[in-house]
């Protein structure tokens, strides 16, 4: 990985001492010195490959010189995301959404893009362990031997298996055939995240359908298996083309941000003590009861306002409540959409994809604590999963495996959980190994490999295979066994082909059912009041780490989070009216306490949040992440409960403070108006943009004009664009110092702004790539040429012209360029080199670089356009950032053409420029912010 | 308090001025050198041949064998990147003739080992520059443009300076150097006498848009 804390450790350019001045220097020796680094410099300047390597028998599928894609499948949460994977001569580069899955649409988010750093990263566990030393293999099998011989006399009496709640049929059928020849053993469950199924079945949105749409907590734009094609769905009702939109209506109901409550129309901030009370409030108004007492003025808004539209005759309504709120709010939410009638229209239910609720599963890590406890487990198999780092702090997971005398654990990275057993096995890499999964929809997708794996490493189907003592077969005959059993051999290799071609299995869809509504006349559920608690801990997944798997990946530590753009570090978010009373300022340190357990972390003010609670992510204070990843910020799950019930929180000011670097340092607009918003009403009486007045003439336009839109109504701020455009790119990670010296990299970042009262704040995203201007201020004050305007609009940089005076930087007004201060480069021989595309300059210290409209895929299609003597079509360039966007917030394309995409989109009356009264006449645009309030 | 003569003899004048002559020409004389030294082969290599694995002689391949460029380099006309023949392409010859000889050795090695051949470039190109043959070859610019005439080396040389000039030369104005698809791929090739006319009816043939071709990104990215 990339350096972390302080200068660039691996680059030779800044030895130890190397910018101390030695006592024995005099002028004649320093003059020598500086003589002889000149002349060295120059020659280091001659690195080029020397030596072409052809094939010996070249593959018919590979053209050398262009990518090949293939189809996979990413998982995520066990769920399948569907993914086209680019490769250049058999080395995978980057991933993209696969189009034909629908789970995908073609989109792919932050996590998924950064899965392809993960592939590379050098911290991977390369080989076995046994007992903490390097092993091998055979060692493993002959070991595992000996513990069969004991186990299967008695049935597999004391063996335990862990996973996670998988969705791959060979996965499970392994499982299953493990249990079959050990029908005495137990296979437990466990994930930290959410589990999307109630009773067998699990509930899917329909967002295109949803006219009023009511979220608690947040629940389908971020961290939901389907939120990719939610959020198209979302964001279809939210888009303002050509002047009309069918706009639906999001009441958000939560404790803190959520992406949905970003995006809402009417947010209420409530601490999750207040949660029963307001959404009884909601029933009984339904059912036209007074309004209980309790409620004040604002939640008293919020119901009424919502009531009356929930009433509304004619529009199809829908309740969504997060996947981590307790089951008896979930279960409220489902029968409110009984209620309403929603089901059926706006939301299905499909029997549960997932393997939580396997009638073979004995349970979940509790439990299986339980059963250690009692003496019953004699070995223990932990295949996947990290229960160490991820169990709840009062299972005590730790001091429970230490118990048990045979104890084997795979997985992707020696973690915390591998070093407390006894063999530790490395698991392949989901690019390097067969599978299958299914989507949150219940389509499935066979994980096709891209790459042999890069070290020792097998997959879990592998290793339960050899587990339960059969043969072993390679992971591609597993997963081919598997469909051939579902298939029948009927032209299977003809099935085969297509559905590795297309990266969807045809026709292996769950079918929803609606569940028998329990009573149709029951009521909506009264909930259990909350004990009033002044302050309560809200425990939520990382928004890139999850759990903290993804804790080792540069790209995610050094994505800024929503909302707050902090970076390598979680904190402990809250109020401002909190940190006011408490007398906290960002970054104070405080000693968390809850129900016993402490922590101690630093705070961050986030305005918009409720103020009775604080919200701790996951996936801080890793020991054994690996070089990027550890110790990096706090371990929230000491303080999760198995319960998971948090009350009685205590926060207690240290006195110490520690620095937490955020990208961005100013979340209030200040008037100037940035991101501009217009109510829905008003979308009539909008007047487009009339360029300001210049003295100049315009600019004499070629065949093509390039130019991007971006749609604030429907961007959602979830940064895939920006993990896209880290992964086309090259761009480097530069650890945790450097941002805050404000030097992180990304082309295009996400800006965030706060706006409206305190207590009714909204929540802005606006990604900010370069803007290529017209009249670009940077252009003119290069004093080398280095960064010149093409005919066709491009605000161009050229590296090897740069000097690094940074003048063009301090130039912009929007602070989209970025210096390498540092060489940023993985050292020579980094297998992290794998990854980068070779269709762009890997930039050296001392470059200005920024946003190119990713100009090698401008320039690979007008190259294949002028080949074939056509023109290039619109929609054929898609930059990075517009093909990750899930949202279709971002549109590129000719703005010379009227019948473009993008000029259609610019021709919008809600168009506007980023500060378009300095008339640097931008060439990205933004659409307004739509908003339908009541 | 005298006793010190003057500090420079008669004559110093004259030869602090010979000296200043000599230094003046001496460093007329290195940098009369340099800009030799840099325009001349030994800087720009075009003319020197590398030593490779096997005797390879383009003009025995594709002058008197006539075996199409596009036989061994495949990927000319698709990819950016004109493609190396794999070693089976060079076997599906030469398993037939001249396979036992010294000469092919390494060939059948690499074919029998499954090892590839590992050929010295003879055309390098910087990191920051982008280059793609396939639009190169499909609006007339032929191989020996900036390969050389390389028909007539019996082995491998760099054939062109290939240095910013020359290819900005051709990027503002291509005319001089257009050539008809047929002719794309002849080993050896001189524009005719009326190539200024050929060369404005090609490039509508073509139809070439030259206002993007003097764009820093179009090479630079």
């Amino acid at each position: 990985m990339p350096p972390l804390t302080s200068l660039p450790a691996r680059s030779p350019e800044f030895a130890e001492g190397a910018d101390v001045w030695p006592p024995d220097l005099d002028r004649r020796g320093f003059l020598g010195l500086m003589g002889a680094s000149l002349a060295l410099g120059g020659l280091a300047g001659c690195r080029a490959a020397k030596t072409l390597v052809p094939y010996t028998h070249q593959p018919d599928s590979v053209v050398p010189g262009l990518p090949s894609f293939y189809a996979s499948a990413c998982p995520c949460e066990g769920f399948a995301r569907g993914i086209l994977v680019e490769a250049h001569e058999g080395r995978p580069t980057k991933i993209e959404g696969n189009p034909r899955h629908a789970e995908s649409g073609g989109a792919a988010d932050a996590v998924t893009q950064a899965a392809i750093l993960a592939l590379y990263d050098p911290d991977r566990s390369q080989a076995p362990l046994h007992q903490g030393r390097p092993a091998s293999w055979p060692e493993f099998e002959s070991a595992w031997r000996e513990e069969d011989r004991r186990l299967a006399p008695v049935g597999g009496a004391g063996l335990a298996l862990l996973t996670e709640p998988t969705t791959s049929p060979t996965v499970r059928a392994g499982l299953h055939r493990l249990l079959d020849r050990f029908p005495r053993a137990r296979w437990f469950q466990h994930t930290a995240l959410a589990r999307y199924d109630a009773e067998g079945f699990q509930p899917d949105y329909d967002l295109a359908e949803a006219d009023v749409i009511l979220a608690i907590e947040g629940g389908f734009l971020d961290r939901h298996p389907a939120a990719l094609r939610y959020t198209r769905a979302f964001a279809g009702r939210r888009r303002v083309e050509k002047g009309a939109v069918r706009a639906n209506r999001l009441y958000a109901l939560e404790s803190a941000w959520s992406l949905a409550g970003a995006m809402a129309d009417r947010r209420l901030a409530a601490p999750p003590a207040r949660l029963p009370a307001i959404l009884n409030a909601v029933a009984t108004a339904w059912s036209r009861e007074p309004l209980p007492e309790t409620l004040d003025r604002e939640e008293r808004a919020f119901v009424t306002a919502l009531t009356a539209d929930l009433r509304r005759p004619g529009r199809k309504v829908l309740c969504i409540a997060g996947d981590e709120q307790p089951a008896a709010i979930r279960r409220w939410a489902q029968r409110l959409n009984q209620v309403l009638g929603a089901v059926g229209k706006t939301i299905r239910y499909r029997a549960a994809v997932r393997s939580d609720g396997d009638p073979r599963s004995a349970g979940d890590l509790g439990a299986l604590a339980d059963a250690i406890a009692r003496g019953e487990i004699s070995a223990l198999a932990i295949l996947g999963a990290n229960p160490v780092y991820t169990g709840p702090a009062d299972v005590e997971f730790a001091a429970r495996l230490a118990r048990v005398p045979f104890t084997l654990h795979l997985g992707g990275y020696a973690d915390e959980t591998a070093a407390a057993v006894r063999w530790h096995l490395p698991e392949s890499h989901f690019l390097e190994a067969w599978s299958d999964l299914r989507g949150y929809d219940g389509s499935a997708v066979i994980q096709q490999p891209l790459i042999d794996p890069l070290y020792d490493t097998r997959s879990l189907g592998e290793v339960l295979r050899l587990l339960a003592g059969d043969p072993p077969l390679s992971g591609y005959d597993l997963v081919r066994a598997t469909w051939r059993a579902r298939l029948g051999a009927d032209d299977f290799d003809g099935h085969w082909t297509r559905w590795l071609n297309a990266g969807v299995v045809d026709g292996e869809n769950t079918p929803t059912a609606n569940p028998e509504p329990a009573e149709a006349e029951e009521p909506v559920p009264y909930l259990d009041p909350e004990p009033a608690a002044a302050l309560t801990l809200v425990l939520r997944p990382d928004p890139w780490l999850g759990d903290g798997r993804h804790a080792n990946n540069g790209w995610l530590q050094e994505l800024p989070r929503p909302f707050t753009a902090l970076v390598w570090d979680n904190a402990l978010l809250i109020s401002p009216q909190l940190g006011r009373e408490q007398r906290l300022e960002n970054g104070d340190l405080v000693r968390v306490e809850c129900e016993g357990r402490v922590v101690e972390a630093p705070v961050w003010l986030v305005p918009g949040q409720a103020e009775g609670c604080a919200v701790a992510h996951w996936g801080g204070g890793r020991t054994r992440a690996g070089a990027v990843g550890s110790g990096r910020g706090f371990d929230a799950f000491r303080l999760q409960s198995r319960s998971g019930r948090a009350r009685g929180l205590k926060l207690t000011a240290t006195g110490r403070k520690t620095r937490l670097a955020s990208t961005q340092h100013q979340f209030a607009m200040d008037g100037r108006d940035p991101v501009q918003t217009f109510a829905l009403r008003d979308l009539g009486r909008l007047r487009p943009e009339q360029p300001a007045i210049s003295l100049y003439p315009a600019r004499a336009r070629d065949t093509y004009a390039w130019g991007m839109s971006i749609d604030l109504s429907t961007c959602i701020g979830c940064s895939a664009c920006v993990a896209a455009c880290q992964a086309e790119n090259n761009i480097p990670v530069v650890g945790k110092e450097q941002v805050l010296r404000g030097r992180v990299m990304h082309w295009i970042r996400v800006d965030t702004y706060f706006a409206g009262e305190p207590g009714a704040e909204r929540c802005h995203s606006q990604p900010v790539p370069c803007m290529q201007c017209e009249n670009a201020p940077c252009e003119l004050v290069c004093p080398v040429g280095a960064t010149v305007h093409s005919s066709e609009g491009l605000n161009e940089m050229v590296y090897n012209r740069c000097v690094g005076t940074r003048y063009c930087s301090n130039n912009c007004p929007y602070k989209v360029r970025r210096f390498n201060f540092f060489d940023f480069r993985a050292a020579a021989d980094s297998i992290l080199h794998l990854q980068d595309n070779p269709e762009v300059t890997v930039r050296q210290r001392g470059v200005m670089e920024k946003c190119t409209y990713c100009v090698q895929r401008i320039n690979r299609a007008r190259s294949e356009a002028e080949r074939d003597n056509r023109p290039i079509r619109d929609g054929e360039i898609r930059t990075a950032c517009q093909q990750a966007c899930p949202a279709e917030a971002i549109v590129f394309g000719n703005v010379a053409d009227p019948a473009s995409a993008v000029a259609q989109r610019k021709a919008e009356p809600s168009s506007y420029s980023l500060l378009a009264e300095l008339n640097t006449r931008p060439r990205t645009t933004y659409l307004a912010k739509m908003i339908n309030p009541a | 308090m005298s006793g010190r003569g003057p500090i420079f003899r008669p004559g110093a004048s004259a030869k602090f001025r010979a000296c200043l002559l000599l230094g003046f020409v001496l460093l007329l004389a290195v940098t009369d050198a340099g800009y030799a030294f840099y325009h001349s082969p030994w800087w720009s290599r075009v003319g020197f041949a590398s030593d490779q694995p096997v005797l390879f002689s383009h003009r025995h391949h594709a002058a008197e064998l006539r075996i199409d460029c596009r036989y061994c380099h495949s990927s000319v006309e698709t990819s950016p990147f004109a493609g190396m023949p794999p070693t089976e392409t060079c076997l599906s010859c030469h398993s037939q003739i001249f396979g036992t000889t010294a000469l092919l050795r390494p060939v059948v090695v690499s074919a029998e080992t499954n090892q590839p051949l590992r050929w010295n470039r003879v055309t390098r190109m910087p990191d920051f520059v982008y280059f793609d043959h396939q639009i190169h070859v499909a609006k007339g610019i032929g191989c020996t443009s900036c390969h050389g005439a390389i028909g007539s080396m019996a082995l491998t040389a760099k054939g062109e300076r290939l240095d910013m000039r020359q290819c900005l030369e051709c990027h503002r104005d291509p005319r001089p150097f257009l050539r008809p698809s047929a002719e794309i791929f002849l080993p050896a090739w001189t524009p005719p006498a009326d190539q200024a006319a050929r060369g404005a009816a090609l490039a509508a043939h073509y139809g070439l848009a030259l206002r993007h071709l003097t764009n820093c990104s179009t090479c630079h990215r």
